[in-house]
């Protein structure tokens, strides 16, 4: 099963993201993979609406700066990630601001794989030294190797 | 079945991923070949679930949503493994348990006593970080009996097909 190291790509990260709002950072991030994975407008629509509708619910934002906006889409094979890395913190509707984003589209084929993707991100972050570098980092590429350490 | 194979009960683990359909195969010939009962087990990973409501990354109903979902998958998947043991005229017991899954497949070695279980691909060692141990990882370490861990390649197919 893929993991989140799997899954991770580093055409997929975005440090910093230039957006200071949640529903404009949702797009950055929702833009980067639609661009990569060359979804059509329709598509990119429909998942950038799933996940801020997602996040209307509830926010999915966590303790120490981490936001995990999401949303299972219908069109998609894969499960997919996105990262998104942000120089000041945002407020995306939780009690604490965010800096540091992990957007999941997921595959609806696939929600085992899914589920553990969510959970490994969970339980990384829950390390202050983790999120500390991941804060700290300046380039994608810095976002990417602390993964693989 | 023959008194040779060290094994007579095989437990194959599925996670409802691709790569276990390998391991479905596989356990499939080596029950048709040792004689051995084949039992298989999706364990649906309702610890990940609470985690995440916990976390407040997952609302009450996307708990529900999934653990739906997770309950479909895991019937596609032991109705897929009965197919294949059927086309092979091998018999096999299907379950589907709820909870952590390392944890559960260990209870279920134990409350079975199966002697060898067999895993799909593995994922390579690409970090040191212990939060990212998998599940499959933590069945090889914490097993109380031998571990077959298969691979997605052509000569399985092959061997399937013949």
């Amino acid at each position: 099963m893929n993991g989140l190291l799997e899954i991770i790509d580093k055409d997929l990260i975005i440090n910093p993201l230039t957006s200071a709002k949640r529903d404009e950072i949702i797009a950055e991030l929702v833009d980067l993979y639609a661009r990569r994975k060359g979804l059509s407008p329709a598509q990119r629509d429909e998942a950038l609406r799933a996940v801020i509708e997602r996040e209307e619910l509830a926010s999915t934002a966590m303790e120490k700066g981490i936001a995990i906006p999401h949303a299972k889409l219908s069109f998609l094979k894969d499960n997919a990630l996105v990262i998104g890395v942000s120089r000041i913190p945002v407020d995306f509707g939780g009690e604490l601001k965010s800096r540091i984003f992990f957007l999941l589209l997921a595959s609806a084929d696939k929600p085992s794989e899914h589920i553990q993707i969510l959970s490994s991100i969970a339980k990384l972050c829950s390390s202050d030294v983790f999120v500390r570098l991941l804060s700290s980092a300046k380039t994608p590429s810095d976002v990417y190797q602390l993964f693989f350490d | 079945m023959s008194d040779t194979f060290p094994f007579r009960r095989i437990l194959v683990y599925l996670d409802g991923s691709e790569a276990s359909l390998s391991a479905a195969m596989y356990s499939v010939l080596l029950a048709k070949a040792s004689g051995a009962d084949l039992h298989a087990l999706y364990v649906v990973n309702t610890k990940a679930l609470q985690d995440l409501v916990k976390a407040r990354i997952f609302v009450s109903s996307e708990r529900s949503e999934y653990l739906a979902d997770l309950n479909k998958d895991a019937g596609r998947h032991i109705r897929h493994i009965e197919k294949l043991a059927k086309l092979k005229g091998v018999g096999v017991t299907g379950q589907i348990v709820e909870g952590l899954p390392s944890a559960q497949v260990v209870k279920y070695i134990k409350d079975h006593s199966v002697d060898l279980l067999v895993l799909g691909p593995v994922n390579m060692i690409r970090s040191r970080r212990e939060e990212l141990t998998s599940e499959s990882d933590r069945m090889l370490r914490t097993a109380p009996c031998p571990v077959l861990v298969s691979r997605d390649d052509e000569k399985l197919w092959q061997m399937f097909e013949e």
